[in-house]
C-alpha cells in the first residue's frame, strides 16, 4: 500500500472523523483526526495493519492555528510509509485518550507531553513525571511557545528529592546509578532484588536534560541546527545531523545532489563501524573480558583517524547542512579509506571468531536479557535489539535515505532474543557496513555537494526522517516555520524505546546480568536524555561546588 | 634465649620481609604482562609501589556503617595472611616449622576469607553486603578445596608437621599416587579463585559490583587491603609450588632458593594469562563449578586414605 492508499482506506472507514490528509509522496502521509477517534485510528494501524510504533509528538500550535497539537508516528516498515496520525486540541481542554492501553510503547512519549506541554492522556496508568525534576512547579510547561527558552520559574525547588515507588514486599532496594562505572552517564535504576534475584525496578532518568528542542525552536536557526542536533549523542551525532537535515529536506521537497548522499552513506556507515567496535568492546568489558574490550578498541582506532582526516574530527563531522553535505572524500582519502576496510575487516574477522570460540561469553549472555517478539511490538524495541529477536526492521532497506537505495547490503537478525543475539547481529553488521561503504567508493560520482537554496523554505510543513542509529531507528520531525527555524523539532533516539524494554528483561534474572542486559541495548542517554529547559541556575551552582571542591583540593596540598 | 626461637622469629620475619617486598612485584608483573597481552605499555614494573605509597599518604576516610570494624577488619586482613607467611617455606624450610601445623594453616587460610565478609559486612553498603554474600558462597564451596589438598598431603606424609606436609607430600615417597594428580588439577582449576582473579573476581567484579566489599574502602585502608591481596597472590603460589611443584627445593642455598622463586614467578604469569584471557562467571556458574572440583577431591581425599 502506498501513502494514499492507506489514506483511501482510513476514510471508508472511519468517515468524516478523518478531516484531511497531506500526502507528500507515496512514503509519507500526515492524516488529520478528530481527537475522539484518535485512538481507534491509532488501534486500527497498530493492530489490523501491524504498522510499528514510532513516538508520539505534542507541539504548541497556538501562534498559528490556536491550539495544541498531538501526533502518534508509526512507520508501515514493509510497504515502505512512515505515518503521522495528528489531531488539534482546543488550548481550553488539553485532554486526549491515551493509547497505551494497546501500545505499551507509548507511555513515554505521553508522559514527556504532559511534562513539557501540560497535554493531558486520559487513562494513562502511570504518570509519574518523566522529564521534568520534581521540584519543578505544576502548571509550568517549558516547552510551550509563551515561555522563554532559559526561564526558570520562581517557585522551582532543586533541592526536592525525586519521591521512589515503594518496593515489593521482601525486596532488598538495590540501587544502581545514578553513577556506576558500566553506566557512564547518569540514569538511576533501583533495582528490588530478592538475593541474588532481580524482581522489578524503577527507572528514572533525563537527569541531563539540555533544552535541545527548544534552543532550536526558539533562538537557533535551520543550519545551526545540525550541528546541535549531532551534539545530542557522543556516540551516534551523525545520525542525529543527518535525520535533522532530512526531516527539514522531507518538509522542504529538497532534492539533494547525489554525491552528498553517498558521503552521508559513508559517514554513517563510519560511524556505525566505530560505534559496533566501542560496544563490543564494552560488552566484553561488562563480562570482564578485558584483553578483548583493549583489541576492539585498538582496532577502532584506525576509523577515528580516517572520520577525523575526512571531516576535522575523530567525532562530531559537522557534516551535514540542509541540501548537502560540507566535506568532500578526495581521491586519496578514498584509497586511504579502502585500506583502512581492508585491515578492519581482517583484523575483526578475529575478534569474531575469538568471541565466538569464547564459552564463557556465551554462558554470560545466552538466555540472558530477552526480549521476544512480543515485547518487541508492544514496548517498541528497534535495532539490534529487535533484528535479534527476529524481527526483520532496517530503516536502511525499509526507508531509504541518502544512498541506500542504491548499495545492497543484507539485514543481519538472529532467532535467540537474548544478549548472545544481540551480540551476532553487532558483530556481523560490521561486515555489511564495509561492504556498503565500498560499494559507495565504487559508485560516488562527481558533482555537487551542496543544492543551491534561493528561496526560503515554505512555511508549516511537516517533514519525517528515520534512520538507522547504531542501537535502532533514530526518528525525527520537524514542522518548518517562520524566522529561518522549525516550528517543532522533536528527535526521538533509539534508546528512548529500547530502555523501556529494559524492565522486562531484568526482571527475574541475577544482578549479574543486569549489567551486560542494560549493555546489550547499548544505551545511550545523552540522546534520550536530549530534553528540557538548560537551568541556567542550579547549572552556575553545580559550577561553583566544583570550583569550591578545587580549592579545597589545592589548600590541602 | 633459645637459639631455636630466634631463629623462628628470624626466619619469620624475613619470610614476611620478602613477601611484602616482592608482592608489588608481582602485581605490577601481573599488569604488565596483561597490558602486553591487550597491546598495551602498561605502567612500570615499580608502578604497584608507588600506588601504595600514595594510597597510604591520603586521608583516612570512614565512611562505612562500623568504622572501627572496619579498620579493625583491614589489619586483621592483612596480619593474617603476613601470619601465613611465616608458616609456608620460601626457599628455606618453614621458619615456623615447630610453632603450628597444617591445621593451624586450613584455619587461617579461611580466617583471610573471614576478613573480607568482615570488612563488607562492616562497610553495610547495599553493594558490599550483596558482595560479601557471594564471597560466603564461594567461600564454602572453595575453602574445603585447599584444606583437602593439605590433608591429601598429610595423609601421604603421615603427620601433620608442615616441614613434612609442605614438601610435595601429595605425591609420596613411593611414586606418584592417584590422589595427589587429582588435587593438583583440581588446584589448578581452582587457583584462580583463591587468588581472586578473573574469572572468579566475582564477589568484587568492578562493573557489576563495584569492588563490592572493598567499596568504602579508601585511602590508607584500601592501601592495606590491596597489599593483603597482592601478598595473597605470592603467598598462595608459594603454597602451591610448596605442595604440588617440590623439585629442586632441596638443592644447595642460592640455586633451591632462586628455584623456588622462579617457580612461583611463572605461576603468578599463569595467573596472569587466565586472566587476560577469560570473561568473569556468574556466581551461580562459579559455584557449580567449583562444586564439581569439591567432589574430585572428596574421591582424592577417599583414595588417599586408602594409600592411593
Amino acid at each position: 500500500m502506498i501513502a494514499r492508499e492507506m489514506f483511501e482506506e482510513f476514510k471508508a472507514r472511519f468517515g468524516p472523523l478523518i478531516q484531511r490528509a497531506d500526502v507528500p509522496s507515496d512514503r509519507r502521509l500526515f492524516v488529520f483526526v478528530d481527537r475522539s477517534v484518535m485512538k481507534f485510528v491509532c488501534q486500527h494501524i497498530f493492530r489490523e495493519l501491524d504498522a510499528r510504533y514510532v513516538t508520539s509528538i505534542g507541539s504548541d500550535d497556538r501562534p498559528y492555528s490556536g491550539t495544541f497539537l498531538v501526533s502518534h508516528n508509526f512507520a508501515f516498515d514493509k510497504d515502505h510509509v512512515l505515518c503521522s496520525v495528528l489531531t488539534q486540541l482546543p488550548e481550553n481542554d488539553l485532554t486526549i485518550d491515551s493509547i497505551t492501553s494497546m501500545v505499551p510503547a507509548a507511555s513515554w512519549a505521553e508522559r514527556e507531553m504532559r511534562d513539557l506541554l501540560g497535554i493531558e492522556p486520559l487513562g494513562h496508568r502511570y504518570l509519574k513525571r518523566l522529564v521534568l525534576p520534581d521540584g519543578w512547579p505544576e502548571g509550568n510547561h517549558p516547552l510551550r511557545k509563551d515561555v522563554r527558552w532559559d526561564a526558570v520559574p520562581e517557585s522551582y525547588d532543586p533541592e526536592r528529592e525525586f519521591k521512589f515507588d515503594e518496593p515489593p514486599e521482601g525486596c532488598m532496594v538495590v540501587p544502581f546509578g545514578p553513577f556506576h562505572p558500566t553506566l557512564d552517564e547518569p540514569a538511576h535504576f533501583r533495582l528490588y532484588v530478592e538475593g541474588e534475584m532481580v524482581r522489578g525496578c524503577e527507572y528514572r532518568g533525563f537527569m541531563v536534560h539540555r533544552g535541545i528542542e527548544k534552543l532550536a525552536e526558539s533562538v537557533m536557526s535551520y543550519n545551526d541546527i545540525p550541528m546541535l542536533a549531532e551534539r545530542i549523542c557522543g556516540i551516534c551525532g551523525c545520525v542525529h545531523n543527518v535525520a535533522y537535515v532530512q526531516a527539514v529536506e522531507d518538509a522542504a521537497v529538497l532534492k539533494v545532489p547525489p554525491r552528498a548522499e553517498y558521503i552521508r552513506t559513508i559517514m554513517l556507515e563510519l560511524e556505525r563501524l566505530h560505534s559496533h567496535l566501542l560496544w563490543t568492546g564494552l560488552a566484553c568489558h561488562i563480562v570482564g573480558f578485558d584483553t578483548l574490550f583493549m583489541q576492539s578498541f585498538r582496532i577502532r582506532e584506525p576509523i577515528m583517524w580516517i572520520a577525523e582526516k575526512i571531516s576535522g574530527n575523530r567525532k562530531t563531522y559537522a557534516l551535514c547542512l540542509i541540501g548537502g553535505v560540507r566535506r568532500d572524500i578526495t581521491h586519496e582519502l578514498k584509497l586511504e579509506l579502502r585500506a583502512v576496510l581492508d585491515t578492519l575487516e581482517a583484523e575483526w574477522r578475529d575478534v569474531v571468531s575469538a568471541v565466538g570460540n569464547d564459552r564463557n561469553i556465551q554462558r554470560r549472555t545466552r538466555d540472558v536479557g530477552v526480549a521476544d517478539k512480543v515485547a518487541v511490538k508492544s514496548s517498541g524495541l528497534v535495532g539490534p535489539v529487535a533484528r535479534a529477536a527476529g524481527v526483520d526492521i532496517d530503516c536502511r532497506r525499509d526507508h531509504p535515505y541518502a544512498a541506500y537505495d542504491r548499495v545492497e547490503f543484507d539485514v543481519v537478525t538472529a532467532q535467540t532474543a537474548d544478549v548472545w543475539g544481540r551480540v551476532v547481529v553487532r558483530m556481523n553488521e560490521v561486515f555489511q557496513s564495509i561492504r556498503i561503504i565500498r560499494q559507495c567508493l565504487d559508485k560516488m560520482e562527481d558533482g555537487p555537494l551542496q543544492l543551491e537554496i534561493k528561496d526560503e523554505l515554505p512555511i508549516g510543513r511537516m517533514g519525517l526522517s528515520s534512520v538507522e542509529a547504531p542501537r535502532g531507528e533514530s526518528h525525527h520531525f520537524v514542522i518548518t516555520g517562520e524566522n529561518n527555524r522549525p516550528r517543532r523539532w522533536r528527535v526521538r533516539a533509539p534508546t528512548y524505546q529500547n530502555l523501556q524494554g529494559v524492565p522486562a528483561m531484568i526482571k527475574d534474572q541475577q544482578i549479574a546480568d543486569m549489567t551486560i542486559s542494560l549493555g546489550s541495548i547499548d544505551p545511550c542517554f545523552s540522546c534520550t536524555d536530549r530534553l528540557e529547559t538548560i537551568d541556567l541556575r542550579s547549572g552556575k551552582t553545580r559550577v561553583w561546588s566544583q570550583q569550591e571542591l578545587l580549592q579545597l583540593t589545592k589548600m590541602k596540598a | 634465649m633459645d637459639r631455636n626461637l630466634t631463629w623462628m622469629i628470624l626466619g619469620g620475619a624475613l619470610n614476611v620481609g620478602l613477601v611484602l617486598l616482592v608482592a608489588p612485584l608481582g602485581q605490577g608483573v601481573l599488569r604488565k604482562v596483561t597490558a602486553r597481552v591487550q597491546s598495551r605499555q602498561g605502567p612500570p614494573l615499580q608502578q604497584p609501589y608507588f600506588d601504595l605509597l600514595k594510597l597510604l599518604g591520603k586521608e583516612d576516610i570512614e565512611s562505612g556503617e562500623t568504622p572501627a570494624m572496619q579498620r579493625f577488619s583491614v589489619y586483621l586482613s592483612l596480619g593474617t595472611i603476613l601470619t601465613v607467611a611465616c608458616l609456608v617455606p620460601m626457599g628455606f624450610g618453614a621458619p615456623m616449622n615447630s610453632a603450628g601445623d597444617v591445621i593451624l594453616l586450613i584455619y587461617l587460610l579461611t580466617l583471610c576469607g573471614v576478613c573480607t565478609l568482615l570488612a563488607g559486612l562492616a562497610a553495610g553498603s547495599t553493594y558490599s553486603l550483596v558482595g560479601i554474600s557471594r564471597e560466603m558462597m564461594s567461600m564454602i564451596a572453595l575453602e574445603p578445596l585447599f584444606a583437602i589438598a593439605l590433608i591429601v598431603g598429610a595423609l601421604h606424609a603421615g603427620s601433620f608437621r608442615l616441614d613434612a606436609v609442605l614438601n610435595g607430600s601429595v605425591y609420596s615417597a613411593g611414586g606418584i599416587p592417584w590422589s595427589g594428580l587429582l588435587m593438583l588439577g583440581v588446584m589448578l582449576l581452582s587457583f584462580q579463585a583463591f587468588v581472586q582473579r578473573v574469572p572468579f573476581d566475582i564477589s568484587e567484579a568492578e562493573t557489576e559490583l563495584m569492588e563490592g566489599p572493598l567499596m568504602e574502602y579508601s585511602g590508607p585502608k584500601l592501601a592495606l587491603f590491596k597489599y593483603a591481596q597482592m601478598a595473597k597472590l605470592v603467598i598462595y603460589s608459594g603454597l602451591f609450588v610448596a605442595l604440588f611443584v617440590p623439585w629442586g627445593s632441596d638443592l644447595v642455598f642460592p640455586l633451591g632458593w632462586l628455584l623456588f622463586w622462579a617457580k612461583v614467578g611463572v605461576l603468578v604469569l599463569l595467573v596472569t594469562l587466565v586472566a587476560a584471557t577469560h570473561a568473569r562467571y556468574r556466581i551461580d556458574q562459579a559455584i557449580r563449578f567449583f562444586a564439581a572440583l569439591f567432589a574430585v577431591a572428596l574421591v582424592a581425599l577417599m583414595l588417599a586414605s586408602y594409600g592411593f
